[in-house]
Parts: C-alpha cells; sequence; structure tokens
C-alpha cells in the first residue's frame, strides 16, 4: 500500500506538469497521511537539513567550473588537441569529437556542458568534411554520457552522498568504465561511418601540433590535479570542486583572458542558479526519502526481490533494466534520487559491493540522458547543431546500443569495474 | 495543534529512537536493551523502533525532530546538546576525569541531574545518561608520546569552540569537519587524525587509514538519552514510569557492554594492527597543563551557578 | 506586480551570485591556509555551508519565477489548451499547498531553535529555518501570482508549462567559444 501510495502520488503530480521537487514534496505529503504522522515540520525539517551538507557543496563548484570553461576558452583548447593529433586520419574527426569528450569529463561534472560544448565545436567541422550531420549529433550525444562518469562527476557527489557512499572511491572507479564508453563509441563509429565518402582535415605540421598543446596544457593539467589530488589525498572531493572553479577562474581570465569581469556576474549567477535547481530537487527528496526509512517501504521491496537476492548477477540487471525504463522519461538527478533510497538497502543486503553499484547506477542513468522521449542532452545537441530531433535519434542508437552493450557486459562481468579500480586503490 | 488529554493506562505506541553509531556499537545494544525491557514490561504495547547510523538525519535535525514532535527518541553526545543548553559544553572542558568511575559519579550526581533539568524548557526530557568511553587520538603521523608530537598535527575535532581551543592549545591544527567525511578525509589524508572512543575508531574502521593511536583520554564522552516534551506529554503516568524504568534498568547492561566493548576495541585495534602508546604521568601532567586555559575561557561565558556546581562535583570526584 | 517580482528576482540573484562568491572564498582559503600554513578558517565549513543552503532557497524562488525547475512537460505539452490550463491550476494549487506546508514548518522549527547557537560560528540557529520561512513566503507570491494570470486568462498557452526538462538548459550552455 506504501509503495502504491509512494508511485502514484509522485508519478500522477509529475504528470500534470508539476515540477519533479514539488512532487517529491507532495508524494512526501501523501506518505505522512498514509501512515498517519502529517507534521509539516517533517517536511521543513528534511528540505532544509537536506541542503545542508558540505559534501553536497562539489555540486556548485563544479557547476561554475563547468560554466567558465566554457566560457573562458579551456573547452575549445581541448578539442584543438585533439584535432591536430588525430583529425586527419579517416573518419578521424568522430575520434577527436571521443576523445575530446573523455578529457572535458575529467574537467567537468556534466553531460550537458560537454555535449554543447562539443556540437558548437565540431559539428560544423565534421559536416564540411563531409559526414552526416545527424550522425555526426548522434555521435557526439552519446559521448557527452561519458561525462558524469569520469570524475569530477555531480551525479556521483549526489549518488554519494544520499546512498552514503564514498565519492572519492566512487569518482577513481568512474576513469575506466568511462574510458571503455570512449572504446566502445570509437569501435561504433568505425562501423557506422566507414562508408562515408570523406575529406578529413589535413595533417598539421608538428609545429601547429606543438603550439596547440602548448596553448591547451593549462586546460589539460586541471584533470591532473583533480586525479592525483584525489587519489594521494590533498583533498575531499567538494574541495577538488573548489580547486577546480578557482583554477579554471584564473586560467580563463588571466592566461586566456576570454573571460571578461562583465562576463564574471552572468557566469556566476548561472552556475548558482543552475545549483538551486538540482538541490532543491535533492533536499525536496529528502522528505520522501526520510518517510520511506521511517516506513518499511525497503523492506516491502527487498521481500518482493526475494528471489533475485541469491544471484547478484540476476538481480544487477533486473535493477537495470528498471533504472534504463525510469531513465527514458526522467533526467539524471531526480532519477538518483527517487531511486537511491529505495535500491541501496536491496544492494547492501544482495551483497552487492556499492561502489560497484554506483559506478553502473551513474553510467545507467547517462545514458538515460539520450533515451527518448526525454532525453536532455539530445535536445541540447538538436538545439546547438540545429539537427531536427527525429534524426537525431535514429542517428544515435548505434552508439546508445554500444553503450548499452558495455553496460551489459560490466553486469555479467563486474571484475571490468573492480579491477581496473583496484588500480586506484579502490 | 491539538492539545490531547494525558492518555490512561497503557496504549499501543511505536517509539522511533535514533542515534548516529552503527549496528553492533554499545549505543545501539543499549537501545535494543531499552527495547527489550519495555516491550516485556508493557505486555507488548510499547515498542521501540531502532534507527541506527544518522537514519533519521544529522544530530541538528534529530534533536529538532524531538523538539518538535516529529521524532520521539534520540540519543547522541552531550557535545551536541551544546548548542541547545550552553551549560553541556562543561562537560567536554579536558581532562576534568581521570577514570570511568570517576566520569559516571559526575554524571550520576548532583551536577547530571541539575543539567537533566535545563531541558524541559527546550521541549526536551533527559532521561539519563550513557558512558561512551574516554576519546583518544589516532593519527597517521608519529606516536603521541609527548606534548611537543602534537604540534601541526591536522586532527579533526567536533566542530564545538572547546574541542578546538583545546588541541589548539596543545599545538595542533584542529579541523573542524562532519563525522560522515572523516573516513575518507583520513584516507586521502586531508587530515592526518581525528580523536574518538576507541568503539568508534573499531566500528568506523579507521584502523584500515590510521596507524596510531595514543590514550590521551583527554575528554570522557556522555551519551544522553532524551525523548521529546511534547511526546512525552502525551503520554500516561503509567506510560512515561515505564519508559523511565526500562531505561534505569538497562543502564547496568549498557555500562558493561560499553566497558567489554571499551576493552575489546583497543585489543582488536591493536591486533588489527594500529601502534597503540600509553602517555607516561609526567607528560600527561604536562598536557594538562597546557590545556588549563581552556576551562577558564569558556566558564567565564556559562552560568555561574552551573560553574560552581561542577567545581565543586570535579573536586568531590576526583577525590575517588 | 509582475515588475515588482522580476526586480526582487534580480536582488535575489545578485545575493546568490554574492553567496557562492563567498562559498569559493572560504572554502579555497581554508584549503591554501591548510597547506600553505598550516591553520584553517574554524567558521569556514559552518558558514560556507549556510550560505549554500540560503543560496539554494533564494535561487529556488528565482528559478520558480523563470519555470526553470525540472520536470517532465511531455504529456503536458500535448493537451489542448484547456486541458493545460486544468493541469496548470491543479499543479499550483498542489505547490502552493506545499509551499505553505514548507512554511509553517519552517517557521516552527525557526521559533524552537530561535535561541540555539551555532558550534563554530555562534549564529543562532533559527536563521537556518528562517531560508525556509523566506523561500515559503516569496514562492507563495510568486506562484499566486502565476496561478492569478493563468485563471485570469492573462497567460499564454506557452506559460502554462511551468517546468524545464534540464537544470542546465537554464545556463546559457550555448555561449562556447568558438
Ligand atoms: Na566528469
Ligand atoms: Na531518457
Amino acid at each position: 500500500m506504501t509503495i502504491a501510495v509512494f508511485t502514484f502520488s509522485l508519478i500522477g503530480a509529475m504528470a500534470i506538469g508539476m515540477p519533479v521537487a514539488f512532487a517529491l514534496i507532495i508524494c512526501g505529503v501523501a506518505l505522512m497521511h498514509q501512515m498517519g504522522i502529517s507534521d509539516s515540520q517533517i517536511i521543513a525539517q528534511n528540505i532544509l537539513n537536506g541542503a545542508d551538507s558540505f559534501p553536497l557543496m562539489a555540486v556548485p563548484f563544479f557547476i561554475l567550473a563547468g560554466e567558465v570553461m566554457n566560457t573562458g576558452g579551456l573547452s575549445r583548447r581541448i578539442v584543438n588537441v585533439a584535432l591536430v593529433f588525430i583529425g586527419h586520419v579517416r573518419g578521424g574527426l568522430g575520434y577527436v569529437a571521443i576523445l575530446a569528450a573523455c578529457i572535458l569529463s575529467a574537467l567537468s561534472g556534466s553531460a550537458v556542458a560537454d555535449a554543447a560544448a562539443l556540437s558548437a565545436l565540431l559539428i560544423p567541422m565534421m559536416t564540411k568534411a563531409g559526414h552526416d550531420k545527424a550522425r555526426s549529433g548522434g555521435l557526439i550525444a552519446a559521448a557527452g554520457v561519458i561525462g558524469p562518469v569520469i570524475p569530477p562527476s555531480i551525479g556521483f557527489v549526489i549518488f554519494g552522498v544520499v546512498g552514503g557512499v564514498s565519492i572519492t572511491k566512487l569518482f577513481l572507479a568512474g576513469i575506466v568504465p568511462g574510458l571503455m564508453i570512449g572504446m566502445a563509441l570509437a569501435i561504433a563509429w568505425w562501423w557506422v561511418a566507414r562508408g562515408e565518402d570523406i575529406v578529413p582535415p589535413p595533417k598539421q605540421s608538428w609545429a601547429a601540433a606543438w603550439r596547440a598543446v602548448v596553448d591547451g596544457a593549462w586546460a589539460l593539467v586541471l584533470p591532473l590535479i583533480i586525479i592525483f589530488g584525489l587519489k594521494f589525498g590533498v583533498f575531499t572531493p567538494t574541495e577538488a570542486a573548489v580547486v577546480a572553479a578557482v583554477y579554471s577562474l584564473f586560467v580563463a581570465t588571466c592566461i586566456y583572458r576570454e573571460l571578461k569581469l562583465s562576463e564574471l556576474y552572468g557566469v556566476l549567477v548561472s552556475a548558482a542558479l543552475t545549483t538551486s535547481v538540482v538541490m532543491f530537487l535533492v533536499a525536496a527528496a529528502l522528505v520522501s526519502s526520510w518517510l520511506i526509512t521511517v516506513s518499511e517501504i525497503a523492506n516491502q521491496v527487498v521481500d518482493f526481490l526475494q528471489p533475485f537476492m541469491g544471484n547478484k548477477i540476476l538481480l544487477m540487471a533486473a535493477i537495470m533494466v528498471l533504472v534504463v525504463i525510469v531513465g527514458t522519461a526522467l533526467d539524471m538527478t531526480p532519477t538518483i534520487l527517487i531511486l537511491t533510497p529505495i535500491l541501496m538497502p536491496i544492494v547492501k543486503a544482495a551483497g552487492i559491493d556499492p561502489v560497484y553499484f554506483g559506478v553502473l547506477f551513474i553510467i545507467n542513468n547517462s545514458i538515460g540522458l539520450i533515451t527518448p522521449p526525454v532525453g536532455v542532452v539530445l535536445n541540447v545537441v538538436a538545439g546547438v547543431a540545429r539537427i531536427p530531433m527525429g534524426a537525431l535519434i535514429r542517428a544515435s542508437w548505434p552508439f546508445m546500443v554500444a553503450e548499452l552493450i558495455v553496460l551489459a557486459l560490466m553486469v555479467l562481468f563486474p571484475a571490468l569495474v573492480m579491477v581496473p579500480a583496484r588500480w586506484f586503490g579502490v | 495543534a491539538t492539545v490531547r488529554a494525558p492518555a490512561q493506562g497503557i496504549q499501543e505506541r511505536t517509539i522511533r529512537w535514533g542515534h548516529l553509531n552503527n549496528p553492533g556499537h554499545p549505543t545501539s545494544l543499549g537501545v535494543r536493551k531499552v527495547a527489550e525491557v519495555l516491550l516485556a514490561k508493557s505486555g507488548g504495547k510499547l515498542r521501540i523502533r531502532e534507527f541506527p547510523a544518522s537514519q533519521l538525519g544529522n544530530e541538528m535535525q534529530q534533536q529538532s525532530a524531538l523538539r518538535g514532535g516529529t521524532q520521539e527518541m534520540f540519543s547522541a553526545s552531550t557535545t551536541s546538546l551544546a548548542t541547545v543548553v550552553k551549560d553541556f559544553g562543561l562537560l567536554d572542558f579536558p581532562f576534568i576525569v581521570g577514570s570511568s568511575a570517576q566520569a559516571e559519579a559526575l554524571i550520576t550526581g548532583p551536577f547530571g541531574k541539575a543539567m537533566l533539568e535545563t531541558l524541559p524548557e527546550k521541549d526536551l526530557i533527559g532521561l539519563g545518561y550513557w558512558g561512551l568511553g574516554f576519546r583518544n587520538v589516532t593519527n597517521s603521523r608519529t606516536a603521541i608520546t609527548k606534548l611537543e608530537e602534537f604540534a601541526g598535527l591536522k586532527l579533526r575535532v567536533i566542530p564545538n569552540p572547546v574541542y578546538l581551543d583545546t588541541f589548539r592549545a596543545l599545538g595542533a591544527n584542529p579541523v573542524p569537519m562532519n563525522f560522515g567525511e572523516v573516513y575518507t578525509a583520513l584516507e586521502t589524508k586531508t587530515i592526518d587524525g581525528q580523536e574518538n572512543p576507541y568503539s568508534v575508531i573499531l566500528s568506523n574502521k579507521f584502523f584500515e587509514v590510521q596507524k596510531f593511536l595514543s590514550a590521551t583520554n583527554h575528554t570522557y564522552t556522555q551519551n544522553i538519552i532524551t525523548i521529546g516534551k511534547k511526546f512525552w506529554d502525551q503520554l500516561s503516568a503509567d506510560e512515561r514510569k515505564l519508559i523511565q524504568d526500562s531505561v534505569n534498568e538497562s543502564r547496568d547492561y549498557q555500562r558493561e557492554v560499553t566497558l567489554k566493548a571499551d576493552t575489546e576495541s583497543l585489543g582488536e585495534l591493536k591486533a588489527k594492527g594500529m601502534q597503540f602508546n600509553e602517555i607516561a604521568p609526567a607528560e600527561m601532567a604536562r598536557i594538562r597543563t597546557a590545556t588549563r586555559p581552556v576551562a577558564a575561557k569558556f566558564s567565564a561565558d556559562l552560568d555561574q551557578a552551573k560553574v560552581r556546581l561542577f567545581n565543586a562535583e570535579l573536586e568531590r570526584v576526583q577525590k575517588l | 506586480m509582475g515588475r515588482i517580482i522580476d526586480l526582487y528576482c534580480e536582488g535575489l540573484k545578485a545575493l546568490i551570485a554574492l553567496f557562492l562568491v563567498v562559498m569559493v572564498v572560504l572554502v579555497f582559503g581554508n584549503v591554501v591556509l591548510r597547506y600553505g600554513f598550516n591553520s584553517g578558517i574554524t567558521i569556514s565549513e559552518e558558514l560556507s555551508r549556510w550560505l549554500f543552503v540560503w543560496m539554494i532557497f533564494l535561487g529556488a524562488v528565482v528559478a520558480l519565477r523563470q519555470h526553470a525547475h525540472l520536470g517532465v512537460d511531455t504529456l503536458v505539452r500535448a493537451l489542448p489548451a484547456w486541458g493545460k490550463r486544468a493541469c496548470f491550476v491543479t499543479s499550483y494549487g498542489l505547490m502552493l499547498y506545499a509551499d505553505s506546508l514548507l512554511f509553517l514548518g519552517s517557521w516552527k522549527q525557526m521559533l524552537i531553535t530561535a535561541g540555539d547557537r551555532a558550534p563554530a560560528t555562534n549564529l543562532s540557529v533559527g536563521l537556518f529555518y528562517l531560508a525556509g520561512v523566506v523561500f515559503g513566503l516569496s514562492a507563495g507570491v510568486v506562484l499566486l501570482y502565476d496561478l492569478w494570470r493563468v485563471i485570469t486568462g492573462r497567460a499564454s498557452e506557452d506559460e502554462m508549462v511551468a517546468v524545464a526538462e534540464s537544470e542546465e538548459l537554464l545556463g546559457d550552455v550555448t555561449s562556447v567559444r568558438k
């Protein structure tokens, strides 16, 4: 009964166009009524205290860093570096997009920012070289999926806080799976683009390559700072985020001088507003999450899944299918917030490593960003590159399938995630 | 809100009791014991449901939930109550007791009782205290054998001014940090060490990321068992008595498991590879002297009647 | 009325930008002090968390005004105008209810904790819950104004879809330097 109240109030409220944050509060109100403990203070306490978290302060700092990198010319220089090395090979611009996506991922926490930057910079170049425009857009949308998998990642931060899992471990465990997705995309790109008639851009001289690297060095150092800083314990994830923000501000204003002080105010407001939207949602989700804890929904779900409990792979497969379905309609943050409190007790009860689960969960959520009908990254790419939505969805599916295959392999062979994670000391 | 008349007899009730420790910790064992006793005494009518490991939120949230009437019971260190009643801060003064027997005498004596009486006006009822043990310093840099070895150590302390000043007085760099982040911060060497009772060090697996454990015994932490006044006022006299009796009766058991856990935890921490050391009495005296100004500084801000009672009580228990 | 709300939101934007800057300074300053000078700002952690909370709730008011909160608009967009209006009125009615509960609960908690002092900054804990009170009031005004416009037929059909599908679309993500 409690599960029914939870599900129907939430879906009902969202269906009539209510913002997810308010739908979650309404769902909380419904749960309170059903459990006979209605009190406005439960709502206020959980929302206010839910926002009051030092680890979650990584969110505004990573968002700020992402905004500054795009406005301040860091993203463009990273694309340039990838371009001078592999732009000239056959179909090379596709590999440039994938490589640049991996590097950008290591700088920014979000898929949307990465996909926006890459579509603006690369799609015009790719169409000029003779690639199909929709296919190029499909590849870039799919490459955006790497963003939240390679650290830093806002998805990992929110999952780590809500699920009580070490954010540092999640970050370090995400590196290799992110690169694996890149590899899978490269293979898929080679396959679908092999018949295209292309004039790749000319090979650049070594001098030009050197210039691009020197110019991009300031931007390329940042991922190293973040990953080594986390690995060797120079800072916590929140501090890594603030270092990324300050560093990119410094490079954008003092080195590249592309971010004018007059633009800075707009960047700050935009980062603060984006944070408010994400975090208000996080805070609102803690109302129903508290009520789920107090009720026994989690136990009911565990009981329901009892037949799967003995088989970790089967259980993971079932959960992953559920997340794919939810992900078709819901954005990443709400999916994490709604599912984590329900799934974590199951994962723990079944003895699945929470870090392993977290990596797969975030990959899955990230793929959800390009699954129709609601795929935010698709919207961004379609908007920036002016590609019709239908064409983009058709062109992106081979890449999406490649990513789902990687995910399936990780379900079947957990070692794919956990062995490399141990290299990083997770 | 409707004002309900006090209930008669014993009704069926579920009491949500939240705390911050992991299952298996003496606090959790204590909660389960009270639940067991209360269930038997009430003929199965009064049930306690335990919510361990901050499931119901951090200290601030659970405390205000009790006061607002949305959670029934909570136990946490008296330190967290110092934001509500400043005078609880007296118990955090460094090196005030030298043994758990002294700590016990202080908290069960007139001072401990007087502190419980400050709570009803803050919408809380204090049902008693559970000793949690002496706090000791762990770190990854050096075995602390003398005062000078505190120098420059980045130690996580409870975000509380008394703790900050104590470790500053010792020459360390106290870093206020939420408990939930400590493991990662230790693992990544963002901080060098932290201070907690042995049982907490063990149940949070700090031994995985810390090498040295030094018996600094700087503070004796008391857990206080609180129940929301709004909820308490709805209970019948019989129900109140059953709850108070169950807490009282579980006290000996809880003290026993705390002592046992303290000894066993230390043994297990050593077995897990932590390098343990005691501090020679002469050095302890120097360390104690270095922190003396802390008590003087903070006493000035508190209720002077409480401070006098506290000092008189200290004189009494320190002779034990 | 709309102008006054917009002006108020401009003020809120300036505040949240300022709070973000102070958060960066406090947290980054702490890292620098810890590594460079082996010390730290004691109040940094607590103060930056509280600014974070205030930033979230003030920013959430602006987002409400801009219809920028995350949601799923697929179904609503497919409806005819009268259907959109019905959904909007229902959804805003429920949101007002949720908002009033948040306001009331924050108000009660603020009164309960007004006398408590935060450990590091010594600020009244009531200030923390005040963020919820301010949000509750401001959001109430924004919601009522939108609702009034839709009920009286002053709102366009587009305004009756009150959500965005991604938080990041509200930032100007297309402004990539080429
Ligand atoms: Na990333
Ligand atoms: Na989707």
